[in-house]
């Protein structure tokens, strides 16, 4: 059974087509990046996923289910986690927002959502900072701490949306390495600008401009094929026209190129 | 001033500041981090029409303006929960119209001028026994209803968006917050006046946000330092006989200037 199964789903605001048939099939441990241009409908098949929006034709099921039952089972970071920063709360008490609502006791957190939140933030390596106050981390630490929020209910789905899009070089590198080590044992799907994310982590690759168009980059050698004439123009031949073909064998290249301003 | 405390109306103006100022501390700080103020503003002006029906149908004040407050604040949240976006123009106009309401239904009183003045600025030198009843009753139940509901609070304070996905009835929370701050705003009117009840509900929230590290703390802080404010304006108002919600909110002011001075680094 996939774990995200999508089938010729069409959603639009309004009047405006934002997703036009998309078929998308994303398996147990996969990690699938989604990239495409702003506003090409990155955020809104997230956000479909998530079951926060109901789409107008076509299906989406979530581990066999409607989006909205396996709410628990999916991990959701938000892009843009910096705002309110002047919010006065603790990381942990950030972290234990992650819980779904269920066995709470009367007033406050209990002591295993407790316990569940400091393990959360020590597999993102952040449990020496569960007593601070969220706006004095760096962006970096905060995107973390998003990241253990979202895995409080161990979920089998990870959904990031631009992760890495107001870190520093070295954050960013970290935060994937982090993806990378949690994807051993979760599905993780991350929209991201950053194309050699794409080339380094995942194993699938989309392009969303309103349609979708698919690659397997497991075996990233087949990936750098010509594509067919007017189709869209995805990162990945744009990598391959930067003279990158062989990134896949030369690790050490890649984070030379990523400083380049 | 230490005769003045053997003086029924001192007891009961201290008593009121007490009761209110915490009250203020709570809400306002979910009104601040919630960046609800223009809201409060609104509700507070608005307030006044239940005022002014109040006094034409020979109701308690409080019971007039608290019930319009509230149908107000009803308003406001249906209106900008399904249009966020104009929330500004929803506010404005209310504001204005609830106003002209209590303006006009004053007017249509026979016989009976109301002073004006003492509910703008505030009369905490008239609280009655029955006001403090009105105070103590709604501070026990923003106690309660913080305490109870506080991570759902937190979590729709904090982040919406997320709380909708962990399914946090976000526009049930989001009302209840208008709904207190309708009736908060209502008892700061008898302390500070409606004109000013919005600088009770954000100069001691915005110094406690700086010195707290949880929402908890800063209701809890915001609370204490609304207090000492407004026993220090009350003094000085007693002192040098000036008006005394005027007074606790100049002394709120000048309290904020010096620890904006002497906090450069925290702010900065």
């Amino acid at each position: 059974m996939s774990v995200v199964e999508i089938t010729d789903l069409s959603f639009s605001y309004e009047k405006q087509t934002v997703l036009e048939n998309i078929d998308l099939k994303v398996e147990e441990k996969d990690f699938l990046a989604i990239i495409g241009p702003n506003g090409g409908g990155k955020s809104t098949l997230l956000k479909l996923i998530l079951g926060i929006y109901t789409p107008k034709k076509g299906n989406i099921t979530v581990l066999g289910k409607m989006p909205k039952h396996s709410l628990t089972q999916i991990g959701y970071v938000p892009q843009n986690t910096n705002v309110n920063t002047d919010f006065p709360i603790k990381v942990i008490e950030v972290v234990m927002m992650g819980h779904v609502e269920g066995k709470r006791p009367l007033f406050g957190y209990g002591k295993h959502e407790e316990l569940c939140a400091l393990g959360a933030l020590e597999k993102v390596g952040m449990d020496d900072y569960a007593q601070t106050k969220i706006g004095s981390l760096s962006g970096g630490q905060r995107q973390r701490v998003m990241i253990a929020r979202a895995l409080c209910t161990h979920p089998q789905i990870l959904i990031l949306d631009e992760p890495t899009s107001s870190i520093d070089i070295t954050g960013q590198k970290e935060i994937y390495e982090l993806l990378k080590t949690l994807n051993e044992h979760i599905t993780i799907i991350v929209v991201s600008h950053d194309i050699s994310v794409i080339l380094e982590y995942a194993n699938k690759a989309t392009h969303i401009n309103k349609t979708l168009s698919y690659h397997d980059i497991s075996d990233k050698k087949q990936t750098f094929h010509t594509h067919g004439k007017d189709e869209h123009f995805c990162e990945i031949e744009l990598l391959q026209m930067l003279g990158a073909e062989n990134c896949d064998t030369c690790e050490e290249e890649i984070p030379t190129w990523r400083q380049k301003p | 001033m230490m005769e003045a405390l053997q003086f029924e109306f001192m007891q009961h103006a201290i008593l009121a500041g007490i009761l209110v100022s915490f009250a203020a501390g709570i809400i306002g700080s979910l009104i601040v981090v919630n960046r609800m103020v223009f809201l409060a503003g609104g509700i507070a002006h608005t307030s006044y029409g239940g005022i002014g029906l109040a006094v034409y149908f020979g109701l308690p004040i409080f019971l007039g303006a608290s019930i319009f407050a509230v149908g107000a604040a009803l308003l406001i949240a249906a209106l900008t929960l399904k249009k966020r976006h104009r929330m500004d123009t929803f506010i404005g106009l209310i504001w204005a119209v609830g106003m002209a309401i209590g303006v006009i239904f004053v007017d249509l009183t026979p016989g009976y001028n109301v002073d004006l003045m003492s509910y703008l600025f505030g009369s905490i030198l008239a609280v009655s026994s029955e006001d403090l009843y009105f105070m103590a009753g709604l501070l026990a139940l923003i106690l309660f209803i913080v305490t109870f509901w506080y991570r759902d609070i937190l979590a729709i304070s904090y982040d919406s968006e997320y709380a909708a996905l962990r399914d946090v009835n976000v526009k049930f929370f989001y009302t209840l917050i208008l709904v207190l701050s309708a009736l908060t705003v209502v008892v700061a009117i008898k302390v500070v006046g409606l004109i000013l009840v919005i600088a009770m509900l954000t100069i001691p929230v915005y110094i406690a946000e700086k010195l707290s590290n949880s929402l908890f703390s800063m209701m809890f802080i915001s609370g204490s330092i609304a207090t000492l404010f407004t026993l220090l304006g009350l003094w000085t108002s007693y002192t040098y006989n000036l008006t005394s919600g005027a007074s606790i909110i100049i002394v709120s002011a000048v309290s904020l200037g010096i620890f904006l001075l002497f906090n450069k680094k925290v702010i900065l």
